[in-house]
């Protein structure tokens, strides 16, 4: 496959910067993406992702567009509420970019789907708002062997790392479990600047675009998070957990079992 | 109503355009740079300098009264005073100074109309069945798939940077031929099963290679207009042969593709336009109705003269009560007050009241039959020639040498020369139905492939003296299943063309009755009967004798054809090469059987000095004397070494008039006519030899490299990113040669490709632009 006058014009941008040139996106347009929640870390991770000719790119979301999302999930408009979130999503992707195939996940993912669905795929993003999930997809990808971008906001704060599983320290490594339900409030209650979730999944989209030509260092064993209110961006430096209950030699999880625990009332 | 949509950048195009004429004005870029950027705005400098012709662009014909009288507002203050209709249905104003350029500009963009993609490599002004909408024969009304396409296709940056210019034709399958069939792509309307849609020919265009169109699909749905012209604009930009400019429209990809190939890489490119759910046209009905806010009174005539113009010119719609009128221009010119009285007029019969033609007419519709009269009436008021028969309103004549560079001949001056012929001819013109086009060239801009009867401009030799002439062609047919171009049938001087015309439609005249057409009778006796028609005028008088045949009509001089600029235009230039080698290989064949001496003689100096003169014109070169044609050729062909130096001596005694014994030459001058004529077949169209260092095609060794790349107008950084994609298949250590603009692109590039590790060989500047010679790290 070679590029094609429209595809030279359109990329001219990516083609132009030296490490990353006709090579890096060739491998953009060979790429399968999947982007788990279609909403505030989803929308910008799914518009750079198909502006930047990712070939594949997978989203799974089971939800509807809310007027409540309109705020800070750019990916969908007025127009759409009550439209399948992945339906609404897929639509914006393709106008973007007529290159990209877009494949939809209308459902939830839990344990007895999920390693299913994100087999074949390069790279995962996680733009999930649930503490289960999040664990859910680590531990998934981790017994996948498939790299990830970890991602949550609340508030005014942000906070990602990025996984390749067995080599770096996993989402299980830093945080164990799952919080007790009692501790976290929930998050409607808590609320969420719109700019964020655009923040926070643009550097999940750069992540994933810096995987795949090999760019640059991923956030790989360490957590980037930033404070809005001061604009503060710090790094949390760590290792590998040799008690990690999935990714130490150790591990106990060999079989993915679904949390229990409400997910939150709020979609990032 | 809406014409088209104006691009959405257009305005900071004018913005960036304006900031170019200024540097260009100042000096900082040169006239050559300064041409790649006007050609696709559509503006074109005439052959005065800083004088310009604005090319305007109107979607299937269709202006609206206020874009018409924008335009003529705009030709009156600021150019000749003259709105012009191309043959292409575009509107034309003349004589434009080059600091007025922008302000046109700007004015026509606040009616909606462009001039950007009037020339250059881009997507042109798309033509549509002036009738379409309205003709009760039609299969359907096209027009919006005109309009909407263009808007379409203008809005893409890509349209404007092809391998060459790509033309396209709409049919609204009535009778009247839109060219559909003989275009780079083409579409004519059907009907299947009850949907609208389209076979659509491609491959197809007139020019001094001219072919008929090729079936590419015998039906597409409406909707799929635009995939299907997308798709082969890609592939036309993936495959398209950027470097020989006489070899890169669409027909000639088909012909190097074959087939099979063309049809391939076509598909690959549409299957993954359809794939991707790419955009379906979104048409917009253009209504044809009457308006009411009508407030004229109506004109009641009863007059011999009136019925004789309805007779003519109105023609009943397919809407009931509804009348479209022809008002025919002499070769497509109207004055602009003119025009402004014409559109002040049309507001009253609402926006959609004003088509343009292919054969450079306007068209008004929608005027109920109560209003005929006030049409009527207007006519004294404003100059058409509505008071002739249409046969003279279809007469198409391409602008020719006084405007053009490249034209030879002027089709301009000789075409009323021909209409006042036959107005003095007795001829009933009423009863002849004859298309005539004249081309200056034989570049096809007169239509002349399309024509009944057809003249292409030619240069004649008559001893030494050149006159301006036509190639004669007769027989065109365009319809969807039978077309054939006009076939080239004979010659006639520039001068004897008038009476030859007459002559030719007064046998025509006679034998009417039993052909249905002018194009059977020249498929059968015709053919012969213009052959013999113009053995009338074979004997041409010499310069001494009549020296009006040696300067064109309306010509200020004597007939010229190089002025000393490099010919631009390869065609005529053909015919003095052929007529050198004629009286080489002629003089040769003579030889063989001719024993007096002195015959022998006179024999070989007509060789020697066919073959030293026959190239000089690929040079520019025309020598004034006899003896100069000999220091010509040893100064621009031996100096160079295109011809061996083995032959020098020879010539410098011809040019010394030393050579009394040109039997003692004979074998070298047999020679020196072979390797003249060898030289000649290595040509390109170009006008490159092989044996010489073309800026194209570096051959010597220090200059070979792998691949190759023209990348001359292609704008930063789009001209690196194209080096890249050279650069990234290649191996470490091979070759690539870039041809580079000047300015912005040599500053800039070179210094990209070696931040990226690449070495720079050489760097020169050829003519107006630059050659790269990089080696991948």
């Amino acid at each position: 496959m070679n590029l094609n006058e429209e595809q030279i014009e359109r990329y001219s941008r990516h083609i132009l910067l030296k490490d990353v040139g006709v090579e890096g996106q060739m491998k953009l347009l060979n790429a399968k993406v999947l982007i788990i929640g279609a909403g505030g870390l989803g929308a910008p991770a799914a518009m750079y992702l198909a502006a930047a000719g990712v070939g594949t790119i997978g989203i799974a979301d089971k939800d509807k567009v809310d007027i409540t999302n309109l705020q800070r999930q750019i990916i969908h408009f007025t127009k759409d509420i009550d439209v399948e979130k992945v339906s609404s999503a897929k639509e914006k992707m393709n106008q973007i970019n007529p290159d990209v195939e877009v494949k939809t996940y209308n459902e939830f993912l839990m344990a007895n789907n999920i390693r299913e669905i994100i087999r074949g795929y390069d790279f995962v993003i996680d733009g999930t708002d649930s503490f289960a999930s999040k664990f859910l997809i680590n531990d998934a990808c981790v017994l996948e062997g498939i790299p990830f971008s970890h991602g949550g906001i609340l508030r005014f704060d942000g906070q990602t790392m990025t996984v390749k599983p067995n080599d770096t320290a996993c989402y299980r490594c830093v945080f164990i479990k799952p919080p007790p339900a009692n501790v976290v409030p929930t998050c409607s209650q808590a609320g969420v600047l719109g700019a964020i979730a655009g923040m926070l999944g643009t550097i999940q989209a750069a992540e994933a675009l810096k995987f795949i030509t090999g760019v640059g260092e991923p956030l790989y064993n360490k957590l980037l998070s930033f404070d809005a209110k001061s604009m503060r961006f710090r790094e949390i430096k760590f290792k590998k957990n040799d008690k990690c209950g999935v990714c130490s030699e150790n591990a106990h999880i060999t079989e993915l079992k679904d949390e229990e625990q409400a997910a939150c009332d709020l979609t990032t | 109503m809406k014409s088209y949509d104006l691009p959405k950048n257009l305005i900071d195009e004018v913005k960036e355009f304006e900031y170019k004429i200024k540097e260009f004005q100042a000096g900082a870029i040169n006239p050559v740079q300064f041409k790649g950027i006007r050609v696709p705005h559509g503006i074109y400098e005439q052959r005065e300098p800083m004088t310009h012709m604005m090319r305007i662009r109107c979607a299937g014909g269709i202006a609206l009264p206020r874009q018409l009288k924008k335009t003529a507002e705009l030709a009156e203050k600021y150019g000749s005073g003259i709105v012009h209709i191309t043959t292409r249905q575009e509107m034309q104003i003349h004589n434009v100074k080059i600091q007025d350029i922008v302000t046109i500009y700007r004015e026509l963009i606040s009616v909606g109309l462009s001039s950007r993609g009037g020339g250059g490599n881009t997507i042109r002004n798309i033509v549509a069945s002036h009738d379409s909408g309205v003709n009760p024969k039609e299969a359907f009304d096209i027009g919006p798939h005109t309009v909407a396409l263009t808007s379409k296709m203008i809005a893409k940056e890509n349209s404007f940077n092809l391998p060459r210019k790509f033309k396209i034709s709409f049919s609204n399958g009535g009778e009247i031929d839109s060219r559909a069939m003989i275009t780079d792509l083409g579409f004519l309307a059907k009907i299947k099963d009850g949907q609208k849609g389209f076979k659509v020919f491609c491959a197809g265009g007139m020019g001094a290679s001219s072919a008929l169109g090729v079936v590419l699909f015998d039906f597409i749905e409406e909707d799929k207009v635009y995939c299907v012209t997308e798709a082969l604009k890609l592939m036309f930009n993936a495959y398209g042969n950027r470097r020989q400019k006489h070899k890169s429209r669409i027909r000639f990809l088909y012909k190097s593709l074959g087939e099979e190939k063309f049809k391939q890489y076509f598909n690959e490119e549409y299957q993954k336009l359809l794939q991707n759910g790419y955009p379906v046209l979104e048409l917009e009905e253009i209504e044809n109705k009457d308006n009411k806010n009508n407030s004229l009174k109506e004109e009641d005539i009863s007059a011999p003269e009136f019925e004789l113009w309805k007779n003519r010119y109105v023609k009943e719609q397919k809407q009931e009560g509804l009348f479209s009128v022809e008002l025919p221009l002499f070769l497509g010119d109207i004055t602009a007050k003119d025009a402004v009285k014409l559109a002040e007029f049309l507001e009253n019969f609402g926006e959609n009241s004003l088509r343009f033609s292919i054969d450079q007419n306007m068209h008004l519709r929608n005027i109920p039959e109560a209003y005929l009269g006030n049409v009527f009436r207007l006519l004294p008021e404003i100059k058409t020639i509505s008071d002739k028969p249409s046969l003279t309103g279809k007469m198409i004549a391409c602008t020719g040498a006084d405007t053009c560079k490249l034209g030879l001949c002027l089709p301009r001056g000789v075409t009323p020369e021909i209409q006042r012929a036959l107005f003095e001819s007795g001829l009933d013109l009423d009863k002849l139905d004859v298309r005539i086009h004249v081309s200056g060239c034989a570049n096809s801009c007169g239509c002349h492939h399309s024509a009944d009867l057809g003249f292409k401009g030619k240069i004649m030799r008559k001893d030494k003296e050149l006159l301006p002439a036509y190639v004669v062609l007769a027989g065109a047919v365009i319809s969807e299943n039978e077309s054939r171009f006009a076939e080239e049938l004979t010659e006639v001087a520039s001068k004897d063309m008038p009476s030859f015309v007459v002559d030719v439609l007064k046998i025509y005249s006679e034998k009417k009755a039993r052909f249905n057409s002018f194009y059977e009778y020249a498929q059968n006796e015709g053919r012969e009967d213009i052959i013999e028609a113009a053995k009338k005028y074979s004997n041409i008088p010499s310069y001494e004798e009549d020296a009006s045949y040696y300067t064109d009509w309306t010509a200020k001089e004597k007939f010229t054809v190089l002025k000393g600029q490099k010919a631009e235009c390869s065609a005529s230039l053909y015919d003095m090469i052929d007529f050198d080698k004629e009286i080489i290989d002629n003089s040769l064949e003579k030889l063989e059987s001719v024993e007096g001496q002195e015959e022998r003689n006179n024999l070989l100096k007509k060789i020697l000095f066919s073959a030293s003169r026959m190239l000089l014109v690929t040079k520019g070169l025309e020598a004034s004397d006899e003896l100069s044609v000999y220091g010509l050729f040893l100064k621009n062909f031996i100096g160079p070494n295109l011809v061996s130096g083995e032959f020098a001596d020879m010539i410098k005694k011809a040019q010394n008039a030393e050579i009394g014994d040109y039997k003692a030459f004979e074998d070298k001058i047999i020679k020196l006519a072979d390797s003249v004529k060898k030289l000649y077949e290595s040509m390109d169209d170009s006008l490159q030899f092989k044996t010489e260092e073309s800026p194209e095609e570096p051959s010597s060794d220090e200059n070979s490299a792998e691949k190759f790349k023209d990348l001359r107008g292609v704008k930063c950084p789009m001209n690196f990113v194209k080096a890249k994609i050279e650069l990234t298949p290649m191996k470490s250590g091979d070759k690539l040669a870039l041809l580079l603009d000047d300015g912005e692109p040599i500053e800039n590039v070179p210094g990209s490709i070696e931040s990226e590790g690449h070495a720079i060989l050489k760097k020169e500047k050829q003519a107006e632009h630059w050659f790269l010679l990089v080696k991948k790290g």
